[in-house]
């Protein structure tokens, strides 16, 4: 299957266009309804990402591709132009932290993690890659794939 | 999202409804702030109706109760279910704030 693609402005605006576009790309590879909210919550994480780090001060443009895997799974690419930056080396948030003490830091790619069935950071051409599978099985990818 | 707040005797009660994301997160924030800069103590977020919730909706979760504890206060939460408890429970934000299942139960222990 030919991947579907969208590029629209690394910026919190565009999230809502590219939920949109993941989602016919979710209902087309038979990904349950059940883990729309989940796949929302995945993409925004990302995106949020790009837009916050990978141009600025400047701004840039941010690529989302989709294709069906089979079995009701769907892969996505988000791809930015942006300085070299790969999310998924960050240090994991200390969870165990009091309410004063606790940093509010890494937890969107904490959940990122845990709601993705994998996930790997590619650069190529310039560009980093974030590609993703979804739905998860039982504890996504932090259980599984050492990060 | 839609945020309508009741003044009650002992708190401030804020029911929300809908998504809270990283485009509107800020709204929450700024509505707790509200009342916090009026001197309320407690806060009872109804999060029945809420839907959905990001990393940028738990930082101001997390901001607010860390403003309320540190005047002797509480941001208090009531009717978290589906993706929102899911997240609260996954970050382990949940135990960290007090959790009733609704805002009367809240409201009875002020």
């Amino acid at each position: 299957m030919e991947p579907s693609r969208l590029t629209l402005p690394a910026s919190a605006e565009s999230i809502a266009a590219f939920r949109e576009f993941v989602r016919g790309g979710a209902v087309a590879a038979g990904v349950s309804a059940d883990e729309f909210e989940r796949l929302d919550l995945v993409l925004e994480e990302i995106l949020i990402n790009v837009a916050r780090y990978a141009y600025a001060p400047e701004k840039g443009l941010v690529e989302v591709a989709y294709a069906g895997e089979g079995c009701g799974k769907l892969r996505v690419e988000v791809a930015d132009w942006g300085r070299v930056f790969n999310p998924l080396e960050a240090d994991p948030p200390d969870l165990s932290r009091g309410l004063a003490e606790r940093q509010i830091g890494g937890l969107g790619v904490f959940l990122v993690k845990s709601m993705v069935d994998s996930i790997e950071y590619r650069r190529q051409d310039s560009r980093n890659i974030l590609a993703f599978t979804f739905p998860a099985g039982d504890g996504g990818a932090i259980d599984r794939t050492p990060l | 999202m839609n945020i309508e707040a009741t003044e009650l005797e002992k708190a401030v009660l804020l029911k929300v409804n809908g998504r809270m994301d990283a485009e509107n997160a800020h709204e929450f924030e700024e509505a707790c702030r509200h009342w916090v800069n009026q001197g309320k103590k407690h806060l009872i977020a109804d999060l029945d109706g809420l839907q959905y919730v990001s990393s940028m909706g738990l930082r101001s979760f997390l901001a607010i109760a860390q403003e309320l504890q540190s005047a002797s206060g509480s941001l208090i939460l009531c009717g978290l279910h589906g993706l929102p408890r899911q997240v609260f429970e996954m970050t382990r934000l949940i135990g960290l704030f007090p959790v009733f299942e609704t805002p009367e139960q809240a409201i009875a222990k002020l």
